[in-house]
């Protein structure tokens, strides 16, 4: 339980860059780590050997970048040149990509190493895969992104990749008990990501501190610029309850609660951000983009390979193909509406404090419910989770700070205010 | 028309025609693969051309009789996607001997509507600007355009009645006004990009190419998977905003000649038309395009760019990548800013008409194989999302075609098609028969 794989890649950037660890060395408790964690089945490949001579090579370029040596898990829905990825279907058993995703190429670029492929549900949607959750395997670790979690929440990395159409970056992350990020649309390269719902699609990250979050889009992006200089001083932030609030659990409110006292007494100007009826039609239009284009994204598997797709997934896909353009126009048109209206919304306020899930994580037979989510994941905006409280099994409660448009490098400073206040440790 | 060779007949025709029994959909695909042998020394449309695989597959489709929206009608696809069976170099040598498992969606969704994929289009390289060894149909030393230059050239020169491209900047409708085709890029999002080589993600559009607009709704519906309904040329003259735009002086006097001639046309036949410019939010679309590629650009490309850097070429490395590298952070997000705000200004300037009639390039195709030509006609629109189609409307200087651009209400596509065929039974359909 001492080996380097518990660092957070902050602190690891800091020994390698001193020259007190290897990327060798730090690849190797990672990989013994999992080994001896198998039981949270977190990954789908690994290849220690090619992840080891990866972090040798790195050891012998001097550890360049911004990641310097720093394991990263890839979410099996991103290509590799040098793993499969299955996308968590059948129907990609083996399958080998020509070529890196470009975040892939971007992380090697920054130093960083590939270190196996994560366990996602079929097409980062619903479908589980078999990741437990790591603190209680009766329970889902979430998804879709649900290896990545798991495995950066069970210490065996300290940052990996995810994937969010509807939640699945900030709703894992809410019940593994650790940080997520999701950019705003577009920060971080898509090609090479398997599409699900183009228009929604986006790239994030997991990690056990803010920081370390800030360093991974950072160096996804070639923007050191990203990385927050200090915490913001006394944030404007907003308590917002966004529709279905009545599917919010109690272990949630009591999240939000605690949340809201500790920010307010380290010092940040809370208010309420009142109704707002422009947003409440969101979680609705985005599951008719996220449907009509799932089915048509995933065409040639739908209509060449049917009888290989799960119940859940065809019938997200039959879904779709009944929605009429006419209603996927009009929920485009929404969209593009409430995003001419994010102004106004944040026009007194920083960032506004949402639920991340709704409560704790559920059994393990769903990945749980995405519905705080789909808005913010539909309007673009940067968003992050951070651990807060535990639910009444024990297990962790996130909460949600949701940024202004593009405004990811503020947000990581108010999220760094967040994590003092609320006494979180990596 | 019995005398018309299958290889020109417009989709919906063939898909009339093989329904009736009048026609089979392997004596389509012959015609039109010995038209291309004969023409494609010269054209050099084609990255890939699966022959044997379609006339097979035109064969089982005959044998197996039924009824299909697109039944029988061979189509092209530019190599910027993924189609089992062909290879994909997505215009670079980078992917020389990759074979994608699997359909982009833009070949799965028109082969199960019955439509038969003929091959790969020469696209440039990723779809920027260094361009593959296609020419113009019409007379080869000048550019068919690009980055979907097989695709435009393809369908301009009888070899395929339909095909697909990919517009960043302007590589549906340039191309297909230099060739002397109907293109059509929908609103952004709108066609499914599965399967396509990204390129810049918040501007990527896939768009589609045909001889005539009718072709292009049968087509729309295909990629769709929505129901389909022949459409009617509406009775109403609809209200068009004539607008020159902010790169008239870049016009060349063909281009102005007929769009002006196109517009008075239009006026006479009913259409009531008012000038119209560019919302000042909108005024700084060129410094915002570039800003958006390079950035998004730069990253997307880092694959190659990690592995193969010596295989991209100078141009892509020299202008597009390079900018890339020197953006801050801050820029790109003041682009990102300035774009929705045009976005916004723009989709409110759009309901004041049924559609915008402007330029799709400055105007016949340079005169060059080097260059694909100007996108300063079609950037902004790609960046507000709009839908735009461009029509054949007359001829320049050397006898190579001039078109015209209509463009939509975002996230109304029906009503520019609407527009569109009313347009093209007012102005005809240019030399395309």
């Amino acid at each position: 339980m001492t080996g380097a794989e518990h660092l957070t890649a902050s602190e690891a950037v800091r020994r390698l860059e001193a020259g007190t660890l290897t990327a060798e060395t730090l690849a190797r408790d990672c990989l013994d780590r999992i080994k001896q964690r198998s039981a949270v089945k977190a990954w789908v490949w690994l290849d220690p050997e090619l992840t080891l001579a990866q972090a040798r090579a790195i050891d012998r370029a001097g550890r360049p970048g911004l990641l310097k040596g720093v394991p990263v898990g890839v979410k099996d829905v991103i290509d590799t040149y040098d793993m499969p990825t299955q996308h968590g279907s059948p129907i990609y058993q083996g399958n080998r990509p020509y070529a890196d995703a470009a975040c892939v190429a971007l992380t090697r670029a920054a130093g960083g190493v590939s270190l196996g492929k994560t366990v996602t549900t079929e097409f980062a949607n619903r479908f589980p895969g078999a990741t437990v959750h790591p603190h209680n395997p009766g329970h889902t670790p979430g998804g879709s992104s649900s290896g990545s979690a798991a495995g950066v929440a069970d210490g065996m990395m300290p940052l990996a990749f995810g994937t969010q159409t509807a939640g699945s970056v900030l709703r894992p992350a809410s019940f593994c008990g650790i940080v997520g990020m999701k950019p705003s649309f577009g920060l971080i390269a898509t090609a090479g990501t398997k599409p699900l719902s183009p228009s929604l699609d986006t790239i994030g990250g997991f990690a056990r501190s803010v920081a370390d979050a800030a360093l991974f889009i950072a160096a996804l992006t070639d923007r050191p610029e990203l990385l927050p200089e200090a915490p913001a001083p006394a944030p404007r932030i907003g308590i917002y309850q966004p529709a279905p609030w009545d599917k919010v659990e109690p272990a949630t409110l009591a999240a939000l609660e605690a949340a809201r006292d500790k920010l307010g007494r380290a010092g940040a100007t809370l208010a309420e951000r009142g109704p707002f009826p422009a947003f409440d039609g969101l979680a609705a239009a985005q599951s008719t983009i996220m449907s009509y284009e799932a089915a048509r994204n995933l065409a040639w598997e739908r209509l060449n390979r049917g009888t290989e797709i799960m119940p859940r997934t065809a019938a997200l896909l039959a879904e779709g193909v009944a929605v009429s353009t006419a209603a996927y126009d009009a929920a485009r048109r929404t969209a593009a509406a409430a995003r001419a209206q994010c102004a106004e919304f944040f026009a007194a306020f920083d960032a506004v404090l949402v639920p991340a899930a709704p409560g704790e994580a559920p059994v393990i037979a769903t990945t749980g419910d995405p519905v705080f989510n789909r808005p913010w994941t539909l309007l673009h905006l940067p968003a992050i989770t951070l651990p807060c409280h535990r639910g009444p099994s024990g297990l962790p409660v996130g909460i949600q700070l949701v940024g202004r448009p593009g405004e990811d490098a503020r947000l990581f400073a108010i999220a760094l205010f967040a994590e003092a206040a609320l006494g979180i440790e990596a | 028309m019995p005398n018309t060779q299958p290889h020109r007949l417009m989709a919906t025709e063939i898909v009339r025609m093989v329904a009736g029994g009048e026609l089979t959909a392997e004596a389509v695909v012959a015609s039109c693969l010995e038209w291309i042998s004969e023409r494609e020394p010269v054209v050099r449309a084609w990255a890939y051309l699966a022959g044997q695989a379609a006339l097979e597959r035109a064969r089982g489709f005959d044998r197996a009789g039924k009824k299909m929206l697109l039944g029988g009608v061979p189509f092209g696809l530019k190599d910027i996607f993924d189609a089992a069976g062909m290879p994909a170099t997505y215009g670079s040598p980078i992917y020389t001997g990759w074979w994608p498992a699997s359909d982009a969606s833009a070949a799965a969704l028109p082969k199960a509507a019955g439509g038969i994929l003929l091959g790969k289009t020469i696209s440039t390289e990723f779809a920027n600007r260094q361009p593959g060894p296609t020419s113009n149909p019409h007379n080869p030393v000048f550019t068919p355009g690009g980055s979907s230059s097989g695709s435009a050239a393809a369908v301009a020169d009888f070899m395929v009645p339909l095909a697909i491209g990919t517009q960043t900047g302007g590589s549906v409708i340039r191309p297909a006004a230099y060739c002397g085709v109907v293109g059509f890029k929908p609103s952004f999002g709108l066609f499914p990009p599965a399967g396509m080589r990204i390129n810049t993600e918040t501007l990527d559009t896939v768009g589609i190419m045909a001889r005539s607009v009718g072709d292009i709704v049968l087509f729309r519906a295909a990629m769709l998977a929505i129901p389909y309904e022949p459409p009617a040329v509406p009775q109403r003259a609809p209200h068009l905003g004539l607008c020159r735009g902010p790169h008239w002086d870049d016009a060349q006097p063909e281009g102005r000649a007929v769009l002006e001639a196109a517009a008075d046309r239009l006026a006479a036949a009913g259409a009531t038309i008012a000038d119209t410019d560019f919302p000042p939010e909108c005024a700084d679309a060129d410094a915002i395009q570039i800003s958006l590629g390079a950035f998004e650009g730069l990253r997307n490309h880092m694959p190659e760019l990690y592995r193969h850097e010596a295989l991209l070429s100078p141009q892509l490395r020299q202008e597009k990548l390079a900018r890339g590298r020197e953006l801050t952070l801050d820029q790109f997000r003041a682009a990102c800013r300035a774009a929705e705000q045009a976005r916004t200004a723009a989709r409110e300037w759009a309901r004041g008409f049924d559609a915008i009639l402007t330029l799709p390039a400055p105007g016949q195709a340079p005169r060059t194989l080097a260059d694909t030509g100007s996108a300063v006609f079609n950037a902004p629109w790609t960046q507000f999302a709009m839908p735009c189609l461009t029509l054949p409307a007359g001829a320049g200087p050397d006898g190579l075609p001039v078109g015209i651009q209509l463009v939509g209400r975002r996230h109304d596509d029906s009503r520019l098609l609407a527009v569109g065929l009313w347009g093209e039974s007012r102005l005809g359909q240019g030399d395309a028969r």
